[in-house]
């Protein structure tokens, strides 16, 4: 086996242990957070009204659900803890790789996240169309010809969908405080 | 009753209602392959169209929109894995991963001929069968109602994704996200923590759309490099081989059949429907394969299952709703509010007092299943066309009707909030690998699964029941039965690929 191969190989094979270490590190993050939350959840729904003419009240339910959702959340920690302990610390600049491999699925969210903050201000229109104009460019249409199909696009979806749904469909799309 | 059969005819197949059913299956198979436009909103937007038709007229192109929305919602699932509606959420499973793999034209015409027999075998059913079945769906109680949902939920638990715990976590996750908002039963608001967002709930439609379109979309541009030159969703050559789809469907007849007498059973259970059926039709393609291990990757078998069995819903549907006068479905309500515009009383005396327009409503469903047949066979190449469109137009168009989509449901600003939000909860799930679909059940069949447990219990205090009588017991040890056997798949798996373990 060369040289090459073997290095190829044992790259491959740390990023792999990264990725499961990554992964671990996600479900215990994520399950602890919620198993949280469902506790503080479950102590609110005990403050719930009971029914004089059913034997559960409101709260029972979801009190049965989040008292399940917090044993499966330590099941999954516990089935994760394992994985932290066969693999080592996270190799120098994974999470910065993470982050700029993602680069383009935070920025489209960051633009949606946009999106809905101003629909409710400058109307589904003006909030619509520089959303689909920015994400097609973030996206990759850079050219002027690109940037032309993605404004013409962006007008149909944003004023002619608009159209669409206040004069055939008789549905009023959000106009905004000034609409 | 010859009579009424021809009556019946006389009034279907004339110009002007043969040429609205026409373009009810042409929106329909449109409204449901946009995410977010699910059939009832179709159904629901095609009302007031029907006002100044003739009864049969009317109630025909509901059925033709109805249909058309089946097979709709499984172009989105097909081409961007993201199911049109409720419905369609087992067929992305298969004919994504099918379309992926270069095949969109076969993982399309598998699913337009699989929804075309499925709608053909359960108009059969309803034809033969409605009374009888109507008279065991109308048995169920409460306590039978609860442990159906105990049941789908452990079943979409256990055959989605690589963790059982993790799809029911994901599936009770679901039921939590259910009760936010007005309890069912007292009404008292729960969980909204005086947030304005939450005070109506969170609807099942919002968690749909934000679940598996925004989170989907956001995993179709996490690699820059493929995204930024401009390649397109599917790479290779397609191909759309009409009569090799055809073949190979009528070569699975025990999957087609079992599918889509799954989806008559399902359809004709009121508030069951196709959202449910596809998922146990699935399953039970799944566990009676002889390549259970392709499921998930590909298989066509997957796709014939999913596809004949939410189509097969329509007719299951109508059978509680033509012999009994329940609504099998949302959908089905509205149909019957459309019957009852034309001042035609829904109940058992409809066969009897209306046979013509009840075997209209057949002949309907007949032809409603060809023109659905004809017109996407025939524009299914314009559908796949959708393939070449590059990334950096769908994702953001799309996003763009999602917002729409999750607006006008109910004509709330705080819905896309809650949209947003979602979407990144369906994101960080997908990222560590949770199953979807159990979530989406869970918030569908939450409301359904409380009422019914808590009057179960305000009925009677005993709950024994749920295990003493007998349709209940059943159903809870097929759950039982489910989650033994996905454990004792997932362990040979495990053993087969230790290294994943």
């Amino acid at each position: 086996m060369s040289d090459a191969t073997r290095s190829a190989r044992s790259s491959n094979d740390r990023a792999q242990l990264d990725a499961m270490r990554a992964r671990a590190w996600g479900h215990i993050i994520f399950n602890g957070a919620l198993a949280l939350l469902f506790a503080f959840m479950f102590l609110r729904a005990g403050e719930l009204p009971s029914s004089m003419w059913e034997p559960m009240g409101a709260g029972t339910f979801p009190r049965l659900v989040l008292a399940l959702l917090v044993i499966f959340n330590f099941m999954i920690i516990v089935k994760e803890l394992p994985h932290l302990k066969r693999t080592s610390a996270l190799a120098s600049g994974a999470v910065r790789n993470w982050l700029r491999q993602h680069r383009l699925a935070f920025g489209v969210l960051l633009l949606f996240g946009l999106l809905t903050a101003a629909v409710p201000v400058v109307g589904f229109r003006w909030a619509s169309f520089p959303f689909l104009v920015a994400c097609q460019y973030l996206l990759g249409a850079r050219s002027g010809k690109a940037l032309l199909i993605a404004a013409l696009i962006a007008l149909v979806m944003s004023f002619g969908l608009d159209i669409l749904f206040r004069h055939v469909l008789t549905i009023s799309l959000p106009r905004g405080l000034w609409g | 009753m010859l009579e009424a059969i021809l009556s019946g005819a006389d009034q279907l197949f004339t110009l002007p209602t043969l040429l609205t059913m026409l373009v009810g299956v042409t929106v329909g198979v449109i409204a449901a392959a946009i995410p977010g436009f699910t059939i009832t909103m179709a159904i629901v937007l095609t009302l007031p169209l029907t006002f100044t038709m003739p009864p049969l007229q009317g109630v025909a192109t509901m059925l033709a929109v109805y249909i058309g929305g089946y097979t709709g919602g499984m172009i989105s699932a097909a081409l961007l894995g993201i199911p049109g509606t409720p419905s369609a959420v087992a067929t992305t499973f298969d004919a994504f991963p099918m379309a992926r793999n270069g095949e969109p034209g076969r993982a399309l015409a598998l699913g337009i001929w699989a929804s075309f027999f499925g709608t053909l075998i359960s108009t059969l059913v309803l034809i033969a069968a409605a009374p009888p079945l109507a008279l065991i769906a109308v048995k169920l109680g409460a306590w039978e109602y609860f442990s159906l949902v105990v049941f789908a939920l452990t079943i979409v638990a256990s055959l989605v994704g690589r963790s059982m715990v993790r799809g029911l976590m994901a599936g009770l996750l679901g039921l939590l996200i259910a009760t936010v908002g007005a309890d069912p039963l007292m009404g008292v608001t729960r969980f909204t923590f005086d947030l304005r967002v939450l005070s109506a709930g969170i609807p099942f439609l919002v968690v749909l759309i934000g679940i598996y379109a925004v989170s989907q979309l956001l995993r179709e541009v996490e690699n820059p490099d493929q995204v930024q030159q401009g390649r397109e969703l599917i790479t290779g050559r397609i191909e759309f081989r009409p009569f090799a789809a055809l073949r190979e469907v009528v070569m699975n007849p025990i999957n087609l059949f079992r599918s889509s007498m799954v989806g008559v059973f399902i359809g004709a259970v009121p508030g069951a429907g196709g959202s449910i059926a596809n998922l146990l039709a699935y399953d039970q393609a799944k566990r009676g394969s002889r390549h259970p291990e392709e499921f998930g990757k590909g298989s066509s078998e997957g796709v014939i299952a999913s596809e004949s069995g939410n189509s097969a819903t329509s007719g299951g549907g109508l059978i509680p709703m033509i012999a009994l006068g329940i609504p099998g479905s949302a959908v089905d309500a509205v149909l019957m509010a459309a019957l009852m515009v034309h001042g035609i009383g829904v109940g058992p005396r409809l066969i009897m007092d209306h046979a013509d327009t009840v075997y209209g409503m057949f002949m309907a469903m007949f032809v409603a299943g060809v023109m659905m047949l004809v017109i996407c066979l025939l524009s299914m190449r314009l559908f796949l066309k959708v393939t070449s469109i590059p990334k950096s137009v769908i994702v953001p168009v799309v996003l763009t009707c999602c917002l729409v989509g999750a607006f006008t449901l109910n004509n709330r600003v705080t819905d896309i909030y809650l949209l947003l939000g979602i979407g990144v909860v369906g994101y960080i799930m997908t990222k560590l690998d949770y199953p979807l679909a159990p979530l989406v059940l869970g918030v569908i069949l939450g409301p359904i699964a409380e009422t019914n447990l808590r009057r179960a219990l305000m009925t009677n205090e005993d709950w024994t029941l749920f295990f003493t009588r007998p349709i209940s017991a059943v159903l809870l040890g097929l759950a039982v039965i489910s989650i033994v056997l996905a454990i004792r798949y997932h362990l040979r798996q495990n053993r087969i690929r230790p290294e994943e373990a």
